[in-house]
């Protein structure tokens, strides 16, 4: 009787399988509404600028959280940028190992302030400071989401 | 400890499906809460922010999602948590963050975005059940009400119909709000004709799943008597806590509302709450509830506050008006933000400011309560105008 560190299989133990019957809808809001919208017609990425504290929001926001102002200066920003941080995962969502190692950078779009993380590849030996141009899904596969941007690579 | 005011109050629309973002509807809140009482951003020491349970929203540490829409950003940030009764619990929370002496101001947030969470709410209501003696039997949180409502129903004698009369006064005094999705003109007829959902309890017996944010900012009294002719006063707050087993305690009468309410009482100078208080905000997610809350609260004997109903004593101009907001059944119920928009709405009573709702007399005290969990936490805050 007693610890689990006893217990080598948890179906030893007297269990009700349980799990958490939801799934979710993730709207884009005002500001995702627009900044996916011209990724998915026009390929292109916007930012929105605060001009009291200077800054371009990426993804943009309708609002500073700096200062509170209501933002409606949109700003297109990118496609090129520079990588910032850069990573090859060897594992995967699940802990799991992935059968082909997947690197992941930080990327300053040029004209933006924030950071966008992606997926980078046909780079090899890509370091921070690398210049990168985003590959787009063609036109008609473009869906309004992240994926649409392929990956980025080397320019 | 400091005296505490509310000095301003915002309100977002409540919705079925919100487009905006969780952090959107905060800031649409939080926002016309500080231009309300001519304060910025730059003005606010600390932040505290209510939200019911991540799996709604999706997400998970759900405070510091919402934080740069709730002006978090770079601030002192908490969030309080007590379920349903968490959008009364935020303001008692931010009440400390003033009376303490820590901070001036603190603007209080509270958002909820049910629609994202599919197929149903429900779905995550399950898991606030016993893993092992009740979710075997896929209870939905209905149920649990249900069986409630046959207590009290039972133990005092009341009807359906004498409760159907919530939802029909609730509904019409929604009609004044602007933020109502759910106001409307019906008989008690039309709520026992509606669709039984699990018996006792129909269709319009039951608040909606909503979207919405509400905010109000908390400050000290130098800052209070500085910014606002008109501060409103929280003289009292209470809050308590029943056992997480809801079958073994008495589903007929809500004793944990009773005792927070003594303990804001008690805080307040209230000895006579029937003659005292003005108006009155209890939660109303189903109709019984505004009842049995009215008895915990002590503003009228225990299975009485259905006669006190038919008899009009409720209505905006009887002698003791209950949610002249329109309430949860009457306005929408986004769970933490339909508990502070309560709250905002006893501050707008207060200063004569609720337009079309206005209830008459000029009140001087008013008194806003939520109730959540596994039906088992009160929160009660007692507010006053000079
Ligand atoms: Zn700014």
């Amino acid at each position: 009787m007693g610890s689990s560190e006893q217990i080598d299989r948890v179906t030893d133990l007297r269990a009700w399988p349980g799990e958490f019957p939801v799934s979710h809808l993730y709207t884009m809001g005002i500001a995702g509404e627009r900044f996916f919208r011209e990724l998915k017609d026009n390929g292109r990425f916007l930012g929105s600028r605060c001009a009291a504290c200077d800054h371009v929001y990426l993804p943009p926001s309708i609002f500073c959280p700096r200062c509170f102002a209501a933002l409606d200066e949109w700003k297109e920003v990118g496609p090129q940028g520079t990588v910032r941080a850069v990573t090859t995962a060897h594992r995967g969502v699940d802990g799991t190992t992935l059968k082909t190692p997947e690197t992941l950078a930080l990327i300053q779009l040029d004209g933006a302030d924030d950071l966008l993380t992606h997926r980078i590849k046909e780079s090899e030996g890509l370091e921070i400071g690398a210049r990168v141009a985003p590959v787009l899904k063609e036109t008609p596969e473009r869906e309004g989401s992240i994926l649409d941007v392929r990956y980025f690579r080397a320019v | 400890m400091r005296k505490v005011a509310v000095v301003g109050a915002g309100l977002t629309r409540f919705m079925r499906r919100a487009q905006e973002t969780g952090p959107e509807l905060a800031w649409l809140a939080a926002s016309q809460a500080l231009e309300s009482c001519g304060l910025g951003l730059k003005d606010v020491d600390s932040v505290a922010i209510g939200t019911a349970p991540d799996a709604f929203d999706g997400v998970h540490m759900k405070g510091e999602y919402l934080a740069p829409g709730a002006g978090g950003w770079g601030r002192p940030v908490t969030r309080p948590y007590a379920g349903g009764g968490t959008g009364v619990l935020v303001p008692i929370h931010a009440w400390f963050n003033v009376a303490s002496g820590l901070f001036d101001v603190c603007l209080v947030v509270a958002e909820e975005k049910m629609s994202t969470c599919h197929p149903h709410p429900q779905g995550a209501f399950v898991t606030i059940f016993d893993n092992i003696l009740e979710r075997p039997l896929e209870p939905n949180l209905i149920w649990i009400f249900a069986l409630e409502m046959q207590r009290y129903m039972d133990t005092y004698g009341i009807t359906k119909e004498e409760i159907a009369l919530v939802s029909v006064k609730n509904k019409r005094n929604g009609l004044d709000h602007p933020s109502t999705h759910v106001a409307e003109e019906i008989t008690v007829k039309d709520v026992m004709e509606s669709e039984v959902m699990v018996s006792p309890v129909n269709r319009l017996d039951v608040s909606p799943v909503s979207d919405g944010a509400a905010a109000i900012v908390l400050v000290s009294e130098d800052v209070a008597r500085r910014i606002s002719d008109n501060p409103v006063w929280i003289d009292g707050i209470g809050w308590n806590l029943d056992t997480a087993y809801w079958t073994n305690r008495d589903l007929a009468y809500p004793s944990y509302v009773e005792r927070a309410a003594r303990m804001a009482y008690k805080m307040a100078g209230i000895t006579e709450p029937r003659k005292q208080i003005n108006v009155v905000e209890p939660y109303d997610p189903f109709s019984y509830k505004e009842l049995h809350h009215l008895e915990g609260l002590l503003l009228c004997d225990k299975g009485q506050a259905a006669k006190i109903t038919a008899d009009g004593v409720t209505q905006r101009n009887g002698d003791m008006p209950v949610s002249p907001s329109g309430g949860l059944l009457g306005v929408g119920n986004p769970i933490a933000a339909a508990g502070l928009m309560k709250v905002a709405e006893i501050f707008w009573q207060l200063r004569g400011e609720a337009g079309r709702r206005q209830v008459p007399g000029q009140p001087k005290v008013g008194l806003a309560q939520a109730w959540g969990d596994l039906m088992q936490v009160g929160t009660v805050v007692v507010m006053r105008v000079d």
